[in-house]
């Protein structure tokens, strides 16, 4: 039998009974001994059933738990704040990783704050609010940069230099949601608290000539408003302001640009002569920085000041240099724009010829770039020839003559200008 | 009142049990006759507890249905009698949480057996309607001494509320909260936290945070961090209780005081008496904290003295308000405060002539 088993045949399903002894474990200890060998741990008994804790982890959603965990260590303002964050936050559960997140600094904020370390707890807020970058999360990162000013308020050590900081994010945030008098508000409590201190940021600009320039910003929106609304004196106010504010941070660029929109304001509510005043600042300004672009765009005002003002020669006079600068920059829009605007003045004066002469050249720069303005260049270039033409027609047309009648039938053929040529045989005779 | 009755002289296989031990009865309630109690203690603890209340409606329940030849007829008796169980349930449960809230645990024990009978009558015996009675027997047993029961008792709720998955956040955080008791009082306090946990988290959701219920919660936990030696979480926790209660109250006086009219139900004795209990407990805890803060004690007297002026006890109110103002003279600021204090002495002060 067992040489049948033994002699190369695959291995038997059932066990052996016979040659068992190759088999058979080890002959059974007795109980005590055997509980000796394998003595029962009870940690290792304890781990085996799950505790109310873990089960807890499968069996309720994941803001249940964060928020349970957060108040049995005693964190209830903690769990107040996420409370109302996740009674907002409809994807919560989706984003295991940002509640985790959440729940750790908000538990260093409030143990901070309770010590009265107001810093500490400042950058806590300040690390989730750059932690929350994404588009859908802006909401909860206003509302954690809203609380580090909170913090910051109270944290007196650094003579306000975080509450600074946190005022310019709270400014950023209102003017990204449009609501512009609060982050004039806040831009102000920077603007004040920089006043005179030497602080700088990260990335080495001075704190106060950053709050310089976003005063400038709010202003300049907070002008532009009220010019659409067409309220002339609290616009001008606005617009004068944030010229100061330009001066101050010392940057020639937005000085110019500011003096530039001043200057329009001015002009829009009728007052040439300041407009003016506001304009040649710009202008020089513009020079010294060699800003082609502003120095073109403050000609332009000019003339614009001067024309209502009735002063044609002058504006003419600037129009000129308009054209001159924007032919050497090879700006060619700006180039058809003072072209058009001569063109006007020359029509408005009856110079018709040298009318005629810009409107064709607006003409054809509208034509190389396929503007909008291509019919109104037409237009008027047509209107600008017909009426250079019209003194010569109507010379012709009055007195009664052959040759006369020979020219005009020729002309009306050939289309050619030889209607001023007359002259000459009139002359003649 | 009570007549003695022989155990031998009932009619075959019917047996008069006591009320609460549910041993062979001896004395029966003359008022309803049916009613009865093994000997007079038990009849005198009923008697106190809720038979005196009861009495007369349970005659009507016991007496037996009418014979009545329509379906409609016997269906209308069938609500009827439905309708006085429950208010006959509902009489009991007040009853048990007024004895509950003035910490008289003994006298909650019938009254809490009662409910738990006959709510179970009335709506089966593993309805999610049978866990109030269970918090209140474990209650009053924690309240006791008897934490076995107790633990018992808060098993079977527990076990009733896994059977009902869509019970609502209210019965939930009911039972986390005496859960949590329990827990504190046998000592684990780990678990107790998560079940107060629990507890404040249903309690927000389904009240809000800023409500007085919640603040309960954030009460008992405050407690048993005291019990873990860490006063200072303690003191955050009572603080957010003083701030809550102090609004809340502030909320009602202000209301009464634009109607005009008398307060009338506000609260209710149980609530006055727990919420009173509450605000001392905070107030001694300021008294004999090492850094005083002296707004924070005067605006405690201020809530307190608000709630004995809501239940209309002046006398309270008057001394609450006396001692809110000493401790706010103290401080500079807080004029709004000192004002409703003001306000506060002389409606108190009026309604006392």
């Amino acid at each position: 039998m067992s040489s049948a088993v033994v002699g190369g045949s695959p291995t038997p399903i059932l066990r052996d009974i016979y040659n068992a002894d190759k088999h058979r474990k080890p002959p059974t200890k007795s109980f005590p001994e055997w509980m000796k060998e394998n003595p029962v741990h009870p940690a290792a008994e304890e781990t085996q059933i799950p505790t109310e804790h873990e089960i807890a982890q499968f069996r309720k959603p994941l803001r249940h738990n964060v928020c349970v965990e957060l108040l049995s260590e005693g964190f209830h303002r903690s769990f107040a704040q996420m409370f109302v964050l996740l009674q907002r936050w409809d994807g919560a559960e989706e984003h295991p990783h940002k509640l985790h997140t959440l729940q750790q600094h908000l538990t260093h904020a409030e143990t901070a704050e309770r010590e009265g370390q107001y810093g500490e707890a400042y950058d806590n807020h300040m690390l989730l609010a750059r932690f929350f970058t994404e588009p859908e999360d802006e909401w909860l990162k206003h509302h954690f940069l809203q609380l580090a000013l909170d913090s910051a308020r109270k944290f007196k050590m650094d003579s306000g230099k975080r509450e600074a900081e946190s005022n310019l994010h709270m400014g950023q945030v209102y003017l990204q949601k449009s609501q512009l008098e609060r982050a004039q508000e806040h831009y102000e409590v920077f603007y004040h608290l920089t006043l005179g201190r030497t602080w700088q940021d990260p990335s080495g600009r001075m704190h106060h000539s950053r709050s310089c320039e976003e005063l400038q910003k709010v202003f300049t929106l907070l002008g532009q408003r009220l010019l659409q609304e067409q309220d002339y004196v609290h616009a001008i106010k606005m617009f004068t302001k944030a010229y100061e504010m330009a001066k101050e941070s010392g940057d020639r660029g937005s000085e110019g640009e500011a003096a530039y929109r001043l200057g329009l304001a001015y002009q829009s509510a009728g007052d040439q002569k300041t407009a003016k005043q506001f304009f040649s600042v710009c202008m020089e300004i513009s020079t010294t920085l060699e800003n082609t672009d502003s120095l073109g765009g403050t000609y332009e005002a000019i003339a614009k000041s001067l024309e209502s003002e009735g002063k044609l020669t002058e504006a003419t006079e600037f129009l000129e240099r308009f054209a001159e600068i924007s032919l050497k920059s090879k700006q060619d829009r700006n180039l058809e724009k003072a072209s058009m605007c001569l063109g006007n003045i020359l029509s408005l004066r009856k110079q018709y010829d040298g009318a005629y002469e810009h409107f064709g050249r607006a003409y054809e720069i509208a034509c190389n770039l396929v503007s909008a303005r291509l019919q109104k260049a037409q237009v008027c270039a047509g209107s600008a020839r017909a009426l250079s033409m019209m003194q010569a027609y109507h010379r012709l047309i009055e007195t009664p003559g052959r040759q006369k009648i020979d020219r005009i039938i020729s002309w009306k053929k050939r289309r050619n200008d030889t209607l001023s040529a007359p002259l000459e045989e009139e002359m003649k005779r | 009142m009570s007549a003695t009755i022989n155990p031998l002289a009932n009619p075959k296989a019917v047996k008069k049990l006591c009320e609460l031990c549910q041993k062979p009865a001896k004395l029966q309630c003359t008022k309803c006759l049916v009613t009865f109690y093994c000997n007079s203690d038990h009849q005198q603890t009923d008697w106190t507890s809720i038979h005196e209340k009861v009495c007369p409606l349970l005659v009507s329940i016991h007496t037996p249905a009418p014979f009545s030849t329509l379906q409609s007829d016997r269906d209308h008796h069938h609500k009827e009698t439905l309708k006085k169980q429950k208010h006959l349930l509902e009489i009991a449960h007040l009853e048990a949480q007024r004895w509950v809230s003035k910490k008289r645990f003994q006298e909650v024990l019938p009254a809490a057996v009662q409910f738990l009978r006959w709510a179970m009558q009335v709506y089966g015996s593993c309805a999610v309607e049978l866990v109030p009675a269970y918090l209140l027997l474990a209650q009053a047993n924690i309240g006791l001494g008897s934490l076995s029961q107790a633990h018992e008792y808060l098993s079977k709720a527990e076990w009733t509320v896994m059977k009902t998955p869509g019970c609502g956040n209210t019965v939930l955080h009911q039972l986390h909260r005496t859960l949590g008791r329990l827990h504190a009082a046998t000592g684990k306090y780990a678990s107790a936290l998560t079940h107060f946990a629990n507890d404040v988290y249903y309690a927000s959701e389904v009240f809000g945070l800023a409500s007085t219920v919640t603040s309960g919660g954030y009460f008992l936990m405050a407690d048993v961090f005291l019990k873990q030696n860490k006063p200072d979480v303690a003191h955050s926790l009572y603080t957010e209780v003083a701030n809550s209660w102090h609004a809340h109250l502030c909320k009602m006086t202000d209301g009464i005081s634009q109607s005009g009219t008398q307060p009338e139900e506000c609260f209710d004795e149980s609530q006055c008496v727990e919420a009173d209990q509450m605000l001392r407990c905070i107030l001694e805890f300021e008294e004999q904290c090492v850094k005083p803060h002296p707004d924070q004690s005067a605006m405690l007297a201020h809530s307190l003295a608000m709630l004995w002026l809501l239940c209309n006890n002046y006398t309270k109110a008057l001394e609450y308000g006396k001692k809110a103002e000493m401790l706010i003279q103290g401080l500079s600021e807080q004029n709004k405060l000192r004002e409703s204090i003001h306000n506060l002495l002389q409606h108190a002060e009026k309604h006392l002539e």
